[in-house]
């Protein structure tokens, strides 16, 4: 496979250089590189070469021509980043994660990378996975993907990094609609209107998404992914009150309805199951922003989110319950910051806020709450003209585990200005989530029970109460309060930004991440009165990341652009490297059943890590033929799962060929073609190599087509 | 049934170098070849509330009805292992999950063996994180695989050391995914003491 891929790449490089060498001569060359604005590695509006941290700007026009109609499709197709369907923890056996499917960033799992949308967080993972199908992109300006740990300004979860969701700021009247066709009976309807008058402005958004799913597998009953609905609407009112004041009021609404129909066993009698998880997100947020003066402004804000997920299933036949899941969440968060200073490459910002968290859950025993509160420091310095340095700490105190301190140093010296290398050093954690703190579930099915650590000692005791453990059982040693801490991260980061001319630009970006007091499962020392285990959590492993991105821009004129990237991966767990080198981590031939010592050559790192990973993207525009194309390739190299095809050497480890599932190529392709001034049209194709993996990729369809009809009215 | 036969031309070698051993007994004067070694499979439901017992010395399973015996060793039940003494058995019997290449193993400990202090608390670990096996609920041949460098230092029910490795434990009537299979086939190997030594 991967020599498949290394031949397209092959092909593809010299015929597109070819093609833009020659344009190159007879186009414009004003076309250059954007230096773009961010606003998530600083809090503040900063030039991309004036932040010392690894950032990618996925920008609208890249998103506005792939077609696609799904974050998680863009999100995939950029280098470094591999849709992954588990959380860090249990990954470590490979299992993927019933809940969807995240991003992983350096290695680390979806739960370790935090999404923003406008630098607000989205609640509501499940199993650490934020499902992304709740963001609609159409409404997007663009979006920011920080690498490293951004703990110091964003708290926690912001381990691997941040991929902040930044919408469209309303500045022209304009209304616009799209209608999205595509393959499974997938249709998308967007609406988008902006108002703006003197000193306000509107934008309206909503959007409608609804596929009748697909079936990977017909010997397994049900489909792999089942029929849903999705709504999203989305509202922002910005009021200038004067000059140096301003207001905005924004609010987001999501629901997603899907149909189940599966399959469980009782007594080892198969029944079909039906119903609907329901998912709903909301949130509302007011922000006043005030200029005091030309070095001093400042803004507060508040921010409220709630989400819920509701799944209900019926016993087809009997038309009885059979399990009903709900969960609540709500967040409530007031925030100050203050930005001193003039010069935006050496401001001082600070900031302070409290979170007020709930749950309510079918799975716990009662409302559940965790408060906190936060302050923030950072200061960015201008040295010598040549180096930009940002200093910056956060404190985050919450009501059930210690305080935390994640202080970042970057720093970046401009060799020229064509050559800006850049390092960071920061600390990150996460939090433990309500679920390994607050858990209180009995699996009614099979009968075992899982506790979050402030759980056991009470459910034990009740347990035990109700003649479910044995009385001569001690649960003594389980009974004080469980004192989870965070997962905990040293990230660094190095590498250099290059722009050879300005066409042309490489940036290359060395990393490093530790993580210690890994959150795992475990099970109890003793069973409950029917045998059954039970499942509580602490803190575990110690894990590390490392590797190497590059990536480069080709900006060949106005019409053609080609862009790059690879990433080189290593993750490995720590005490598998301890029990390797004290000589105690054995592996079994499952044919001979000879018993070896595994070794540190044979242990390739944690399950579910491609170590190469890469992708090209080629965008062309024809401004006479109003007409352009975008082609996309993601190259996944291998990775290993657990158990594969019914393998397992017995070490518990990836060590082994036959554990490692072949790589694979994404290559999707769209052209668009303006009608007009007010339309345009585009028809693609996604998955053209028709890769599936009905196992271990249940998010890939095969082939598929779509088309897009797109009205835009402008003033 | 093909398992049977691998026992026996197990035996038959074993009973073979017993019988050089004593040839070359009058002239070396070296001990009688006390233990045995054999690689067994035991085939047990995969759904049941009955173990099913095991004897080390006579290399084949024992009738259900002989559980309050010290006819058998240890017994299976699904993924869970039980020894005989204490809540399970009327036996001396007692345990160690011992690290380690099982070769390379050549004298049992004299102390060190847990056994079953109740039906919920047995001594060999059979939980899902922390077992004496891998299971990933998500390979679809839902195999249990047997921990590498990992085996079993048993004291049997009646005083004498044996070591055990579980090799393998495959299904048998599984078609999957959407039926259940009907039994598991357990194999394994150990050596068994017959003198009372603790020496394999």
């Amino acid at each position: 496979m991967s020599r498949k891929i290394l031949y397209l790449f092959a092909i593809i490089i010299p015929f597109f250089s070819s093609v833009f060498a020659q344009s190159h001569l007879s186009a414009d060359s004003t076309a250059r590189l954007l230096d773009e604005v961010v606003v998530t590695a600083t809090r503040t509006e900063n030039k991309v070469s004036n932040v010392p941290l690894p950032i990618q700007v996925i920008s609208a026009k890249s998103i506005r021509l792939s077609g696609s109609q799904k974050l998680i499709d863009i999100l995939q197709m950029q280098s470094g980043l591999v849709v992954a369907n588990n959380p860090l923890g249990i990954s470590l056996q490979g299992y993927p994660n019933p809940f969807g499917n995240g991003i992983q960033m350096q290695g680390l799992d979806p739960a370790y990378t935090l999404i923003l949308i406008n630098g607000e967080p989205l609640i509501g993972r499940n199993a650490g996975i934020v499902n992304l199908g709740r963001i609609a992109i159409g409404n997007i300006k663009q979006i920011e993907i920080i690498r490293g740990p951004a703990t110091c300004l964003y708290g926690s979860d912001a381990l691997a990094g941040v991929i902040n969701i930044i919408t469209e700021i309303p500045e022209k009247n304009s209304f616009s609609f799209q209608t999205h066709y595509a393959t499974n009976n997938t249709l998308g309807l967007t609406a988008a209107a902006i108002l703006k008058q003197k000193k306000t402005a509107l934008e309206l958004f909503a959007n409608r998404y609804s596929s009748d799913g697909y079936d990977l597998d017909k010997n397994i009953y049900g489909k792999t992914i089942d029929p849903f609905t999705d709504y999203s609407a989305s509202a922002k009112f910005i009021y200038d009150i004067n000059d140096k004041s301003k207001f905005t009021l924004s609010g987001r609404f999501f629901s997603e309805k899907q149909f189940n129909n599966y399959l469980i066993y009782t007594e080892s009698q198969p029944q079909v199951v039906k119903g609907t998880t329901t998912e709903t997100d909301k949130s509302l947020y007011a922000r006043f922003d005030h200029k005091v003066n030309t070095g001093l402004n400042y803004t507060g804000s508040l921010y409220a989110t709630s989400y819920n997920n509701n799944a209900t299933v019926f016993v087809k036949k009997t038309d009885s319950l059979y399990e009903k899941i709900e969960l609540d969440e709500l967040m409530i968060r007031p925030e100050v910051q203050v930005n001193i200073g003039k010069d935006p490459s050496s401001l001082f910002v600070s900031g302070a806020g409290y979170n007020f968290e709930t749950i309510n859950s079918t799975r716990y025993s009662s409302q559940k709450r965790m408060n906190s509160w936060y302050v923030f420091v950072q200061k960015q310095m201008q040295w010598k003209e040549r180096t930009n340095i940002i200093l910056g700490a956060r404190f985050d105190k919450n009501s059930l585990y210690p305080a935390q301190l994640s202080p970042k140093l970057a720093i970046a010296y401009k060799l020229n200005p064509a050559f800006i290398i850049k390092g960071s050093i920061g600390a990150g954690f996460k939090a433990p989530d309500f679920r390994q703190q607050f858990l209180n579930f009995s699996n009614s099915l099979i009968g075992y029970a899982l506790f979050g650590a402030q759980e056991l000692g009470h459910g034990l005791q009740e347990l035990q109460k109700t003649g479910q453990i044995s009385p001569d059982i001690d649960i003594a040693p389980y009974l004080a309060p469980g004192d989870l801490s965070p997962e905990k991260s040293i990230g660094i980061n190095a590498g250099f930004d290059y722009t050879i001319n300005e066409h042309a630009v490489v940036k290359v970006n060395l990393f490093r991440n530790d993580i210690s007091n890994l959150i795992e499962s475990y099970n109890l020392p003793f069973n409950k009165t029917n045998n059954q285990a039970i499942y509580s959590y602490m803190n575990l492993n110690k894990v590390f990341t490392e590797g190497a991105e590059a990536n480069f821009s080709y900006i060949f004129n106005s019409n053609f652009s080609l862009h790059g990237g690879y990433q080189y991966l290593i993750a490995k767990d720590k005490e598998v490297l301890h029990q390797i080198e004290e000589k105690k981590l054995f592996k079994r031939d499952p044919v001979t059943y000879e018993t070896s010592l595994v070794t540190k050559e044979e242990y390739k790192g944690l399950y579910n890590r491609s170590r190469h990973t890469s992708n090209l993207r080629f965008q062309y525009s024809n401004i006479l033929y109003k007409a352009s194309a975008f082609i996309t390739a993601k190259y996944r190299g291998s990775y290993g799962f657990s158990s594969l095809n019914g393998f397992q050497n017995g070490s518990g480890v990836y060590d082994d060929d036959r554990e490692s599932v072949n790589g694979f190529v994404l290559l999707n392709t769209t052209l668009s073609k303006q009608i007009g001034n007010r339309w345009d049209v585009q028809a693609g194709i996604e998955n053209i190599l028709n890769y599936t993996n009905k196992l271990l990729m249940p998010n890939i369809y095969g082939r598929s087509y779509f088309i897009n009809v797109n009205f835009k009215l402008e003033k | 049934m093909k398992m049977k036969t691998m026992k026996l031309s197990v035996l038959a070698f074993a009973a073979l170098t017993i019988g050089i051993a004593s040839c070359e007994k009058d002239k070396d004067k070296t001990p009688v070849e006390t233990k045995i070694s054999v690689t067994d499979s035991i085939e047990i439901p995969f759904s049941s509330n009955k173990y099913t017992f095991y004897s080390f010395k006579d290399s084949s399973v024992v009738s259900n009805s002989d559980s309050a015996t010290n006819k058998w060793d240890f017994g299976i039940r699904f993924v869970n292992i039980i020894v005989n003494s204490n809540a399970s058995g009327p036996g001396n019997g007692g345990v160690i999950v011992q690290p380690g290449a099982y070769d390379n193993f050549t004298t049992a400990p004299t102390t060190g063996y847990s056994y079953d202090t109740s039906a919920i608390k047995p001594a060999i670990d059979a939980g899902f994180t922390s077992g004496w096996y891998i299971y990933n609920p998500n390979d679809p041949t839902h195999t249990f695989y047997p921990k590498a460098g990992q085996f079993f230092v048993f004291r049997t029910a009646d005083n004498h050391y044996a070591k055990m490795e579980i090799l393998a434990v495959k299904y048998s009537g599984y078609t999957g995914p959407n039926t259940p299979p009907t039994t598991l086939i357990y194999k394994f190997r150990y050596t068994y003491q017959a003198d009372g030594s603790r020496n394999f």
